[in-house]
């Protein structure tokens, strides 16, 4: 019953509860059932989806009870992007099989959203899904894809109809990936590791069920997944779009200690260096700070939109620092040389940050138009039919 | 420990901004930088009304008793506005000063005119080295006979011309100590200026009659005190004029217009805008931060203080620079403001120790 329980007693509650339950040797997917079964797993959802109906700050008690104890799943009404993503679009026949699989980490997920040639212009993409009775047929191809090999399903993005501007021939899918024509191949990256996949779809089978949103509306239900996968990006120190390598601040090398056990501490250059990248870090920090007590007091920050800018400026700098205390000694790679390897690694690894997720170009445009209110960019293929719009 | 409620915060930034958008306007600062004192008294009369020209000074002796996070936010307004009075020098750093002396007599003769707006005092430490540290100052103080004088040249003091008693360091024996001295026993030459709203001046002494303050010797550790208050105070100084300006580069791009679009449009100016806009909130972060553990008495607060130091510095003199570029040939006349802060960015940044200073002293706290 909404409202009627108070915030000690819903702690007590949930303490209770995970007292008796909580046995972290439980395989995790038999935990996740106890979870949703006793409606802790997303308590800010309605109840016939399995919540509670709590108000927002009620549902974020209990996901700190459970973190105390450490336990997993609940919290999922904010974390789950899968789940989160069906409730809002999907319809009630798939919302019914699908949700509770989703909240019982029953299924594996991935993203097709991205395409080789549509990384930036994402509405641009080429990927066709073709409507054929109760099913869609499609084909094309996906990239940058993690956890392609493994997935059960793919928030998938394709073109319904080609004779719309691009924004408004897109539809949003429930991918079946377990089927002879989804082919998936590792990608080798920079860093000479594989966190992602090309995927290629050819005459692949997706139920019209599995479509989320209106044919040819699925533009705004991928503004919707993007948001949901932003707000929660923060948490988790990964790069956005997917689980891929951890670039995000897990990583912080002591800069002072590095370059001591280098002999150049009393290098008057590196130590200004030092200052500067330190600082970068120590910024950012106060940043997130101001903007999470400004959104305390009900008000949004400009600081806010500019976290991912700021990351990908202080890995790269962090990077080019290490590489300076290091000097030659970054000629060398493996394991026997790990400060170079790590420095090296960093060096490479900073484009995660810098392009994935939207280029620092795209996130620049972002806060100078929405930010800063300056006038967007003349868009050449707004208004045309897509089939009319140059690719490449 | 006191801790500001952000409401607070947000009614002084409204009164001090309200009241310097009304009176403080760039023809009002333009006026202001071409008089000999470099400020508009009426002006000063009003803030002192408001209670800012006596903001940090304790209620005992007529002051607002307020602490560094309501310093920081007038500071912000002042630095928006460019605000040409003798804020920083006077009511800043000199009343920080005599807080942390601790001479009952002094504090009890200076502190209620600085209140009030009716005087003006001027901190003299460093010598023509231009280095706020305790090897920059190069006066000497000699003792006979119980009388104290004092020797020797102290250069960039702040609002100088203008005060009606200096606060001087000096060496002594023990080390160094802080002496009152007033202006006619000294030659004082108001310095030209190359932020036009600043007023600078040296202060040449020969055997000035001068009176001791606190303890002798331990001049320093009042120093370092006195100081980081106004570091917080010019950082927050720094930060609202990055902010500004960036605001006005802004502003003009949206109106702006070549090739048939607004200059604002294209992603050259979009792009620097981005950055620019990162430097000014890190500034205002880094500002506000240094504020609060500075009020708190924080273990943390020299680190705080500076970071705030030469982010605060680098953030105006970056967004300022960029100002000019952005706006083209427009910000290359002297009728247009963007040199006005690109000026005060430039000096502001060599006030109180260099960028590179303070860098080197925050990675000392860092370990290193």
């Amino acid at each position: 019953m909404p409202g009627t329980v108070t915030d000690d007693e819903l702690r007590a509650d949930v303490r209770d509860w995970l007292a008796v339950h909580w046995d972290p040797s439980l395989p995790r997917r038999e935990w996740l059932s106890l979870v949703v079964a006793a409606r802790w797993a997303v308590p800010g959802w309605p109840e016939q989806w399995g919540g509670r109906g709590l108000p927002a700050e009620q549902a974020r008690l209990v996901e700190e009870e459970f973190g105390q104890a450490g336990a997993p799943g609940s919290g999922q009404d904010r974390l789950n992007l899968w789940a989160n993503t069906a409730l809002a679009f999907g319809e009630p026949e798939f919302q019914a099989t699908f949700i509770p699989a989703l909240l019982r980490g029953e299924l594996e997920m991935c993203l097709l959203y991205s395409e080789p040639g549509a990384g930036s212009d994402l509405a641009g993409l080429r990927t066709r899904a073709d409507r054929d009775g109760d099913q869609y047929i499609v084909n094309g191809q996906k990239v940058w894809t993690s956890g392609a090999a493994t997935a059960d399903y793919g928030m998938l993005v394709a073109r319904t109809n080609w004779d719309v501007p691009k924004h408004r021939g897109i539809s949003f899918f429930f991918c079946p990936m377990k089927q002879p024509g989804v082919e998936v191949r590792p990608l080798r990256q920079i860093t000479d590791e594989s966190h992602f996949n090309e995927v290629f779809l050819t005459d692949v089978i997706v139920p019209a069920v599995n479509r989320l949103g209106a044919e040819n509306e699925g533009w705004r239900v991928l503004q919707t997944a993007l948001a949901y996968e932003r707000s929660t990006m923060g948490e988790n120190a990964r790069g956005p779009r997917s689980a891929g390598p951890g670039a995000g601040a897990s990583h912080e090398v002591d800069l002072v200690e590095l370059a001591r056990a280098a002999g150049v501490l009393d290098d008057p250059a590196i130590r200004q260096d030092i200052a500067r990248v330190s600082a970068l870090r120590a910024l950012n920090a106060l940043n997130v700070a101001r903007a999470k007590a400004d959104l305390g007091l009900g008000t949004s920050s400009p600081v806010m939109s500019l976290g991912k800018l700021a990351m990908s400026r202080i890995l790269h700098e962090g990077a080019r620092v290490q590489t300076a205390i290091l000097a030659a000694a970054t000629l060398l790679e493996g394991p026997d040389y790990p400060r170079a390897e790590d420095a090296n690694f960093l060096t490479l690894n900073a484009y995660f940050t810098s392009i994935g997720g939207g280029t620092d170009q795209i996130q620049r445009n972002i806060i100078a138009e929405r930010v800063l209110g300056m006038p967007r960019e003349p868009e050449v293929d707004r208004d045309i039919p897509f089939r009319e719009v140059r690719g490449g | 420990v006191t801790t500001i409620a952000a409401e607070e915060l947000t009614a002084l930034h409204d009164s001090v901004g309200g009241l310097l958008a009304r009176r403080g306007t760039e023809a009002d600062v333009r006026a202001a930088m071409e008089t000999p004192s470099g400020y508009d008294p009426a002006l000063w009369q009003e803030l002192a009304a408001l209670g800012i020209a006596g903001l940090i000074v304790p209620a005992q002796y007529g002051g607002s008793g307020a602490g560094p996070a309501e310093l920081e936010a007038v500071m912000e307004e002042a630095g928006a506005a460019l605000l040409c009075a003798p804020l920083l020098g006077s009511s800043v750093l000199a009343a920080a000063l005599l807080a942390a002396v601790g001479d009952d007599g002094a504090a009890a003769a200076l502190l209620p005119s600085i209140a009030d707006g009716s005087g003006l005092v001027a901190v003299a430490i460093t010598g023509t080295g231009g280095r706020w540290t305790p090897d920059g100052v190069q006066v000497t103080a000699t003792e006979f006979a119980g009388r104290w004088t004092l020797d020797g040249v102290a250069d960039y003091v702040i609002h100088g011309q203008n005060a009606g008693t200096l606060l001087v360091a000096a060496r002594d024996g023990a080390g160094i100590t802080w002496f009152t001295v007033a202006p006619q026993d000294a030659a004082v030459t108001p310095l030209p200026t190359f932020d036009h709203t600043l007023r600078l001046a040296r202060v040449r002494l020969a055997a000035a009659p001068a009176r001791p303050l606190g303890e002798r010797g331990g001049g320093w550790a009042a120093a370092e005190q006195a100081l980081d208050v106004a570091r917080v105070a010019l950082a927050g100084e720094q930060a609202g004029g990055a902010r500004r300006s960036l605001d006005l580069t802004i502003g003009y791009s949206k109106t702006r217009i070549q090739f048939g679009r607004p200059i604002g449009s294209f992603q050259a100016l979009k792009h620097m805008a981005a950055d620019l806009l990162l430097e000014a909130e890190s500034a205002i972060s880094a500002a506000r931060d240094a504020a609060r553990e500075l009020a708190d008495e924080a273990p943390g607060a020299r680190q705080a203080v500076d970071l705030a130091a030469f982010a605060c510095a680098d953030a105006f003199t970056t967004v300022t620079a960029a100002s000019v570029q952005m706006h083209g040939g427009i910000a290359f006349t002297w009728e247009h403001p963007a040199h006005l802060y690109l000026r005060r960015a430039r000096a502001d940044a060599q006030l109180l120790g260099t960028p590179a200073f303070y860098r080197e002293r925050y990675v000392q706290q860092l370990g290193g």
